[in-house]
């Protein structure tokens, strides 16, 4: 599969600061991206090496088949949004557009699709500065739209919005998505991530924790299976017989989450029954992004 | 450079831009040509020293004498520009915009030229229209006073306004080369005007009068006054135009090569 990113220990030094930290990305093309890991983790600083806004301390990379030291071979194929959406607050939304269109040489008939894209025609004339955040956001990824890009590379798109600004920046990087535009997008909320992506690239401390699909990652972290007892006063019980039976188990809100594959499901309604324990729930609870990371972040830690 | 120089000029049509680009030195240069004027006396007075000198009715009347007040103003005009550079470049880093605009325009020496253009030439139609206006002015109230305009239509005259115009317009740039070295050097509009301002006002005043007499011959904004006025006292026109070529070139080389080097 053809790559949109592709980096070679791409490396980042801020003084003694080592903000990125020989990172080696592959990015397919066409894939909705999820970038992740906590704040200061160098999402940022990657972003902004691929984007050509600073240079890399040692390493390489190529963003479209060319190499980052040249950022005016690809930059007009791509669309980024870099951290919080920075406009003009004197000038209306459309006119923040045409600044940029003007510079990029982009057809100027973009900025009303783009708007209409994000749903803001009916405010591009009002000065940014009236602007609620969101707002700024959406105009963000319009700009990021302008050059109708292969690649768009958004940066926290829903930092600081509230839920229902959360869900429409999710819409619109869908509807990227379902437009063929390979989207590389980043934030420190996992639970956003894991709703839009199918590909995740995860960072911690400057260096690379996980790459690939949303799905190896998931399946790679081992299931709860989660049994309800009929009586809650069972449970420690149960817990105790699937302990016995050699898998880790816990007591939680009344249920007992067990750490076994999931076709031992059988095995533990079968011991259930025989101590005369009925069981009213029986289920497999897949690990979240959020536990697959820590998990992840955690055993590099354990392993440094 | 051309995207570069379209894209400014969205930014230079906003109306605080317009207010305080346009309207800064046309106040200056209107309330010059009017005190200049009602301030004329008929014969030439001399106070302390030979100091503040008021300009005479003879003066007024010479080819040059249309665009008196604003000479007399143009380093104040400089001023204007030189924070109308500094503001431009430093804003976009301190509200955040230069990322968008390095995204859409990577080749950093295109953006940087196409920009400090558009801002000069906003400068040159300020100039014009300032000494334009100032013109209409001083033959609006030259009769009232006496004092004869016949000379400023001559053909000397016309060819006096065009150079005062080139001169005044071409110190406001020189001042812009420096307030634009200053906006990309320090990325914040407040310190930076605040740090070029106190340079030109009482910076190179005091560097003068305190530390080095002979400042006055080669400091930057020295040079640019005489370069406005074509030439004075303390320099030669020809010699503060080759000094000038040779800051601008060095500034404008040492403000490329920080543009381009530094992370943004």
């Amino acid at each position: 599969m053809a790559s949109s990113i592709v980096t070679h220990a791409l490396t980042k030094r801020f003084g003694e600061r080592l903000a990125v930290d020989a990172v080696d990305i592959e990015l397919p093309v066409g894939v909705v991206s999820g970038f992740v890991g906590p704040n200061g983790a160098g999402k940022t600083t990657t972003i902004q090496l691929l984007l050509g806004l600073c240079r890399p301390t040692s390493g390489s990379a190529e963003v479209l088949g060319q190499s980052i030291s040249d950022p005016a071979s690809y930059l007009g194929r791509v669309g980024a949004l870099i951290e919080a959406p920075s406009f003009y607050p004197t000038l209306s939304g459309a006119r923040n557009l045409e600044v940029l269109t003007r510079l990029g040489r982009i057809d100027s008939r973009r900025i009303a699709e783009v708007l209409e894209l994000v749903e803001l025609s009916d405010r591009a004339r009002d000065l940014v500065r009236s602007y609620s955040l969101g707002m700024k956001q959406r105009l963000g990824v319009a700009a990021a739209l302008l050059p109708n890009p292969e690649l768009c590379i958004l940066d926290e798109p829903t930092n600081g919005l509230d839920p229902a600004g959360i869900r429409e920046i999710r819409g619109v990087i869908r509807g990227l998505a379902d437009r063929g535009i390979t989207v590389f997008v980043s934030s420190h909320l996992l639970a956003e991530i894991e709703a839009v992506c199918d590909h995740l690239v995860m960072i911690d401390s400057g260096k690379i924790v996980f790459q690939g699909g949303m799905d190896r990652l998931i399946d790679a972290q081992q299931a709860d299976i989660v049994a309800t007892p009929e009586h809650p006063s069972d449970a420690p019980a149960l817990a105790e017989l699937c302990i016995a039976a050699g898998k880790p188990a816990r007591v939680e809100r009344d249920a007992v989450h067990v750490q076994a594959p999931e076709d031992w499901a059988a095995e533990l309604n079968r011991t259930a029954m025989a101590a005369g324990i009925t069981l009213r729930g029986l289920a497999v609870a897949r690990a979240s992004l959020e536990q697959a990371f820590f998990a992840i972040t955690e055993g590099e830690q354990g392993e440094g | 450079m051309l995207g570069a120089f379209s894209s400014e000029w969205v930014k230079l049509r906003r109306r605080a831009m317009l207010l305080w680009g346009l309207g800064g030195g046309l106040f200056f240069a209107v309330l010059a040509t009017i005190f200049t004027i009602e301030r004329a006396v008929r014969t030439p007075q001399f106070f302390q020293g030979g100091r503040g000198v008021r300009i005479s009715f003879a003066e007024l009347e010479m080819p040059d004498g249309l665009v008196h007040g604003v000479v007399d103003v143009s380093g104040l005009i400089g001023i204007v520009a030189l924070c109308l550079f500094a503001g431009a470049f430093a804003t976009e880093y301190s509200q955040g915009t230069m990322r968008n605009l390095l995204v859409r325009e990577p080749r950093r020496s295109r953006l940087l030229a196409g920009k400090f253009l558009a801002i000069a030439a906003f400068i040159g139609i300020a100039v014009v229209l300032e000494i334009v206006i100032s013109c209409g002015v001083a033959f609006a109230l030259a009769p009232g006073r006496g004092i004869s305009t016949s000379a400023w239509t001559s053909s000397t005259g016309l060819n006096d306004l065009a150079q005062a115009t080139f001169h005044v317009f071409l110190a406001s740039v020189g001042y812009g080369v420096l307030g634009a070295a200053i906006g990309v050097l320090l990325r914040s509009p407040g310190v930076a005007i605040g740090t070029a301002v106190a340079y030109i006002l009482p910076g190179e005043a005091i560097i003068v009068g305190v530390i080095w007499g002979g400042g006055d011959h080669w400091l930057p904004g020295q040079l640019l006054d005489s370069l406005a006025h074509g030439g004075n006292d303390n320099s030669s026109y020809g010699h503060a135009l080759i000094t000038l070529a040779v800051y601008v070139a060095a500034i404008a080389a040492g403000t490329l090569w920080l543009f381009r080097r530094r992370d943004a």
